[in-house]
C-alpha cells in the first residue's frame, strides 16, 4: 500500500495529539510535519497490516522527546497525586450526581486543563480519550505495560476531573459541599 | 481467584470501572462488574457519574482537525522527497 493512502489519512490523529503534546498550534504543526516525513522516509520498515496509526504515533512522540520536549514550559503543572482519597462524586452526588455541571465548561478550558497534566499523564489521556486508542495501542505508543497504561489513565482522568471541578466551583456553576 | 462465579466487592468493581467503560475487561470480569453495578446503586451512582464524565471529554477534545495549509505541506513535502524508499 502507498504512504499516501496507508498513512495520510491519519494527519488529523497526529496533529492533535502533537498539540496536546507541543502546547501549541506553531510547534504542533512544525512536529506533525516532521512526523510525515520522518514516517515517509522510513516506509519500508512499516509492516503492511500492523496498526499504522500506532506506528505513526510512535514516531510522532520520539520527535517530540527527543527535539521538543525540553522547549515545553511545565507552569501549574497538575498535581496527579492530589486525588488521594478524594473523589468528585462524593462532593456532588446530592446536588449534580449526573455531572451536568461538565456541559457548561468550555473546550478550551478542558484543552487547557489537559495540557497542565504531566507529560506521560497527559500523552495518555489523550491517547486514549480524545483518540479513542485502546490500552494495547497506547502501551505500545508510550513503550510501558498495559498495567501502566491503566495506573496512568486511571490518575489523569481523576486529576483533570478534579481540576474541572474547582474550575466549576470557582465559576459559580457548582456549590462546593460544606466540609 | 475470581473464577467468574463469585460476587466482586465495591473496592472491586470500582477498581475496574474505567477497564469496564472502555470495554477492556474479558466478558467473564466484565459480567462480574455489571452484576454489582445492578445490585448496588451506591456504585452504579459513580459508574453513572463516570460515564457522563468520559462522554464529556470526548466531545470537547476529539472535534479539531489538521489546519488545511498543513495538509498542503505535507503533501507538497511528500512530492519533493519523493525518491525516498516510499516511492519505490
Amino acid at each position: 500500500m502507498a504512504f499516501e493512502a496507508e498513512a495520510l489519512p491519519h494527519l488529523d490523529t497526529v496533529y492533535r495529539v502533537a498539540l496536546r503534546l507541543a502546547g501549541n498550534e506553531a510547534q504542533a504543526e512544525d512536529l506533525a510535519q516532521e512526523t510525515m516525513l520522518k514516517a515517509f522516509r522510513s516506509w519500508h520498515q512499516y509492516k503492511p497490516g500492523t496498526n499504522v496509526r500506532a506506528w505513526l504515533l510512535t514516531i510522532l512522540r520520539h520527535s517530540f522527546i527527543n527535539e521538543y520536549r525540553k522547549a515545553r514550559r511545565h507552569a501549574n503543572e497538575v498535581d496527579v497525586h492530589r486525588v488521594e482519597g478524594f473523589t468528585v462524586f462524593e462532593h456532588v452526588q446530592e446536588s449534580d450526581p449526573e455531572g451536568r455541571f461538565f456541559d457548561q465548561i468550555v473546550d478550551d478550558e478542558v484543552l487547557q486543563a489537559i495540557d497542565r497534566l504531566p507529560d506521560e499523564f497527559r500523552e495518555t489521556l489523550v491517547l486514549s480519550d480524545v483518540e479513542g486508542l485502546s490500552y494495547a495501542e497506547i502501551a505500545e505508543v508510550t513503550e510501558v505495560p498495559v498495567g501502566t497504561v491503566k495506573s496512568r489513565l486511571f490518575r489523569a482522568r481523576q486529576a483533570l476531573q478534579r481540576e474541572l471541578y474547582d474550575y466549576a466551583v470557582e465559576m459559580g456553576y457548582i456549590e462546593r459541599r460544606e466540609e | 481467584m475470581k473464577d467468574g462465579s463469585g460476587d466482586i466487592d465495591c473496592l472491586e468493581a470500582l477498581d475496574h470501572l474505567y477497564e469496564y467503560l472502555d470495554g477492556e475487561l474479558t466478558p467473564v470480569r466484565a459480567e462480574e462488574v455489571r452484576l454489582h453495578l445492578e445490585k448496588c446503586a451506591p456504585c452504579l451512582g459513580v459508574s453513572q457519574f463516570e460515564t457522563a464524565y468520559l462522554r464529556f471529554l470526548e466531545a470537547r477534545a476529539r472535534a479539531r482537525e489538521a489546519p488545511e495549509d498543513l495538509r498542503k505541506r505535507v503533501l507538497e513535502q511528500l512530492l519533493f522527497d519523493g525518491d525516498g524508499d516510499a516511492g519505490s
